[in-house]
């Protein structure tokens, strides 16, 4: 999903677009997130021994756990929340939907496989990979955050698109998402590991659009067109090519039409009816609600409201609930930190002498690379 | 070539010990004048600026101007290996990668280098802009600590608020509120002992206690603290070093929630 390699071709190109934050360095910003995302992932790692929290009538509520604890994490740190909610997905996904499919009932067969064979291990592990966000998650966790007074974006078509609206409008500070593709659609800032546990210790990376297309010396046409190339969502990419040869192809001819003239297509096929000019399309100018007509309110919860909703047949502890709520509460009276940046100007240069340090050693990579043979043994 | 020696470790330990807190790295830029740091926290609450002039060192040489990333960290940890009356000498090459913290003991009989590595920092280069403040207010540094650490067990924020009968520092949570007030000395006749308060309007402003406490850390280095303050921008908290220099601390105020 989302773009294949991209998080590791930045890192190793341009390892200046990642910071690692912590949590609480985003107090007083208003985020955007993948509301898909971060329910699959609570869905995945929210379990008690291995299954998924239940209701009285085995109804999965795990993604209402994560959804609840985690956002009151994020509201706690200051940070004001959005949740976009996918709408449609569009045509050209219905390939990539296809073959998840296909992975789905694969996996139910490995299931079923391991279950008569009794391997409890392989049992967790299938039982992971059937995990599936349903409609009826989408519309339960939109019910719970309406009633914790946050609000919630409808989107018509892919969340992430609709994040990088919003931000790129200045509505939001950032889109919080694992999908590299938010990048791809033109976020100015993703962040990722955002909604991760607290246990994990993972701090929060976040990716500058403009210092990763500085560091791929590319301009953003170009970087979709490389997205492209390296695996996306909603068409095919060309056989043999991983993301280092995208990056040189890119960076030599610019775009996807004159790579296809440049390359030996004998060598490197193409998928047939390759339709790389809509999938360009859709990222440039995807489906989205106007970020102007999108009014966010942040509301005090509904204490009652939640409890009522989360206690008796979801089986939610009543006081856990309610100490929630006033936490919610409690963050939203009071002030808020200010930053310095406002009233400072700050312009950040990358210290000379380590630029020129990377250059010597990109250039003894590529003498390197030229001379050829030279695996194996780093220089030095 | 950079070279600076100073005769008291003392200052340099006190120095870093007013930052580490706040940065977990930092630039010193060297040239003619002196040393010179300036950084944000990681949460771009709070800046430090730093500045040691050249005059205020025994010996002072800088052949080019320098830049040293240095961890704040490590660095402190290698003047704890200072005693207070040792003299203390940075040395770098130009361009180098290491600097060299070198410690005399006054009768010279021991000698110790230690060796740093530096880091490439990125180079953050912060405009502030000259700004004339509405009130500015001299107290004695002990005094202010001692006010920021008795209010914060009240609230993590603080009210500073200056008119023309004095300033007021105060604080509102769960047990309680609490407030103290100071009223300008009325003769001086210790200028280290005295509160001094210069008023063109009165401003009221909120902070987090937690940067204070930080900023107070500093307080041995100066037996008198100036705050500066002006609607709506940050509050300057300034320790003057005798005879070398200052370190200034800029906080950003906290703002009432806006209304969506």
């Amino acid at each position: 999903m989302g773009i294949l390699g991209l998080s590791k071709l930045i890192a190793d190109i341009a390892p200046h677009a990642i910071k690692e934050m912590e949590i609480k360095n985003y107090f007083g910003r208003k985020i955007a997130i993948d509301a898909y995302m971060s329910l699959y992932q609570f869905l995945i790692a929210v379990r008690s021994e291995g299954s998924q929290l239940v209701s009285v009538d085995g109804e999965t509520t795990s993604h209402l756990m994560g959804t609840f604890y985690r956002t009151i994490r994020l509201v706690e740190n200051g940070i004001k929340p959005v949740y976009v909610f996918d709408g449609k997905p569009p045509d050209m996904k219905s390939h990539q939907l296809n073959k998840r499919a296909e992975r789905r009932e694969e996996a139910e067969k490995e299931l079923q496989k391991a279950t008569e064979a009794g391997d409890q291990e392989s049992i967790e592990k299938f039982n992971r990979r059937l995990v599936k966000v349903t409609k009826v998650h989408n519309d339960e966790a939109r019910q719970l955050l309406k009633l914790m007074g946050i609000p919630v974006v409808e989107a018509p078509c892919e969340a992430e698109a609709q994040c990088a609206a919003m931000v790129k409008a200045g509505k939001v500070f950032a889109s919080a998402t694992e999908d590299m593709d938010a990048l791809t659609f033109g976020t100015n800032v993703l962040l990722r590991h955002l909604t991760f546990s607290e246990a994990r210790k993972m701090p929060v990376q976040e990716f500058h659009l403009d210092d990763v297309l500085k560091g791929l010396e590319l301009n953003q046409r170009e970087f979709i067109d490389l997205c492209i190339l390296l695996g996306c969502d909603y068409c095919g990419s060309i056989k043999g090519i991983g993301p280092k040869r995208a990056i040189e192809l890119i960076r030599q001819h610019r775009s996807l039409e004159e790579i296809l003239k440049n390359i030996d297509t004998n060598k490197y096929p193409p998928p047939e009816n390759w339709d790389y000019e809509r999938a360009r399309e859709l990222f440039l100018e995807p489906e989205i609600t106007d970020p102007k007509d999108i009014e966010l309110k942040w509301t005090d919860p509904d204490e009652e409201g939640l409890v009522k909703y989360l206690c008796g047949d979801k089986q939610f502890n009543e006081e856990r609930v309610r100490n929630g709520a006033k936490k919610l509460m409690k963050a939203r009276t009071g002030t808020t930190q200010g930053r310095l940046d406002g009233f400072f100007t700050i312009s950040t240069t990358p210290n000379p002498k380590r630029k020129a340090e990377e250059d010597k050693k990109n250039a003894a990579k590529k003498k390197k690379a030229s001379v050829g043979g030279g695996r194996g043994r780093k220089p030095k | 070539m950079f070279e600076a020696r100073l005769l008291r470790s003392s200052i340099l330990k006190k120095v870093l010990e007013a930052i580490k807190d706040l940065l977990t790295q930092a630039t010193f830029d060297c040239d003619d004048n002196g040393i010179q740091l300036q950084a944000m926290d990681n949460s771009h609450v709070s800046l430090v600026s730093l500045t040691l002039r050249a005059d205020g060192f025994d010996k002072y040489r800088c052949d080019r101007n320098i830049s040293m990333g240095m961890n704040l960290g490590s660095m402190s940890k290698i003047l704890k290996c200072a005693g207070d009356k040792d003299t203390v000498t940075i040395k770098a090459q130009d361009n180098a990668d290491t600097v060299t913290f070198v410690f005399e003991s006054p009768n010279q009989e021991k000698v110790s280098d230690y060796e740093m590595k530096l880091m490439n920092l990125d180079l953050e280069h912060l405009g502030i802009p000259e700004t004339e403040y509405s009130c500015t207010i001299r107290l004695p540094s002990g005094e202010f600590a001692r006010i920021c650490r008795d209010l914060s067990q009240f609230g993590e924020s603080m009210v500073i608020s200056c008119t023309k009968e004095g300033v007021k520092f105060s604080a509102t949570g769960d047990i309680g509120s609490a407030n103290i007030k100071l009223a300008q000395t009325a003769s001086i006749d210790k200028e280290e002992e005295a509160v001094v308060i210069e008023m063109e309007e009165p401003v009221t402003l909120t902070f987090a206690c937690q940067y204070l406490n930080y900023f107070t850390k500093a307080t041995s280095l100066s037996p008198q603290v100036q705050l500066s303050m002006s609607a709506d921008v940050p509050l300057v908290v300034e320790y003057r070093i005798p005879d070398i220099g200052h370190i200034r601390y800029y906080l950003a105020p906290k703002i009432e929630e806006e209304e969506s």
